[in-house]
């Protein structure tokens, strides 16, 4: 094993492991969890036998293995990055409801005591 | 007339400068006036206070769509009869109010939409011309809304369209979000004329055109973020 090999490797276990104990304290839900493990095993299998990619490159009809795990990381990088996009918007209406909540309830407090809060 | 009943929702941003004449004359009608502040850093809030208007603050800047929601969920709240929304850089005219909302009155619309092309009152810059009737093909594409004026912040609603309506783009967008649901929801529409100032102030402060792109934008992603 080159020491390439043995340090991929080695992260790879550890962020399995660590994808394992996020999914076990309900940091991640179970089906990303699924999707990062898939990740990370392909990554290992791609470190441990790199003629694995040129198999598959070549099924898909493309040049070399390298170029392969290329595009599958630029890939994996935008559907990331979609997914984050729209988790933030998400968010985002979550923080319009909050707001909008304290407006609305506290121009009623205001209307019900109005000397109170002007006297301040 | 009367305009009891009839609350005006006013989302403002850093609007200090016009505010003050846009409550004015809106004070005159005898409608009741809610200013929402979007978290202004300038006086807007205290002209808006000063000039009799409620005003609702936002802790944090939302945007004017999520104003306007802010404002109509308001004016549920308190019984109104009628929503009507302003907007607060001067460039509607309070004496178009009347006409705004009798279709509702006479019960032939739930909701009735401004529209500064029925009637040549106003002079709109070419450009804005043009891009505000893109808008209206957009519209006509995205929405099937057969309207004239897709993007005029003057429009009065029902208590029943009003309850029906849930603006959920916070920002620009807000506009074709809200024709879509006028679709959806089956309420029954009608345009009325009105006039659009095209002052300096509303010119500098207004939307410029390259924005639209990314209003576009906003608004087909938002079709599908729930």
């Amino acid at each position: 094993m080159t020491n390439f090999q043995t340090i991929g490797l080695t992260i790879a276990a550890i962020l399995i492991a660590a994808t394992f104990a996020a999914a076990a304290a309900r940091a991640i839900n179970r089906r990303a969890a699924l999707v990062w493990i898939a990740v990370w095993i392909a990554a290992a299998a791609a470190i441990a036998r790199p003629a694995l990619t040129m198999t598959v490159a070549h099924f898909l009809g493309i040049g070399r293995g390298a170029d392969l795990v290329f595009y599958c990381a630029i890939l994996f990088m935008l559907i990331a990055f979609f997914y984050v996009y729209l988790r933030f918007k998400r968010l985002e209406r979550e923080i319009t409801t909050i707001v909008r909540h304290l407006a609305i309830r506290d121009s009623v407090a205001d209307a019900e005591a109005p000397p109170e809060r002007s006297s301040r | 007339m009367s305009l009891a009943g009839i609350f005006v929702v006013v989302p403002a941003y850093n609007e200090a400068e016009a505010i003050g004449g846009v409550l004015e004359e809106l004070r005159r009608t005898a409608a009741t006036i809610v200013v929402v502040d979007d978290c202004s850093t300038d006086a807007t809030a205290a002209i808006a206070r000063a000039a009799g208007a409620t005003v609702l603050r936002h802790a944090v800047n939302r945007g004017q769509g999520a104003s306007l929601q802010t404002g109509i969920r308001y004016a549920l709240t308190r019984g109104a009869k009628i929503v009507v929304t302003f907007d607060s850089d001067g460039q509607h005219d309070a004496a178009d109010l009347a006409a705004l909302v009798a279709p509702i009155r006479a019960g032939r619309a739930e909701v009735v939409l401004g529209s500064r092309f029925l009637e040549p009152r106003s002079a709109i810059p070419p450009a804005r011309r043009l891009l505000l009737k893109l808008a209206v093909v957009f519209t006509r594409i995205t929405s099937g809304m057969r309207v004239t004026d897709a993007h005029n912040g003057l429009r009065a609603l029902s208590r029943r369209a009003a309850a029906s309506i849930d603006i959920k783009l916070d920002r620009m967008a807000h506009a074709s979000e809200l024709m879509d649901q006028i679709r959806r929801s089956r309420l029954s529409y009608a345009e009325v004329a009105v006039s659009v100032r095209y002052t300096p102030y509303a010119r500098r402060k207004g939307q410029r055109g390259v924005h639209a792109l990314r209003v576009a934008f906003d608004y087909l992603v938002g079709r599908w973020v729930r």
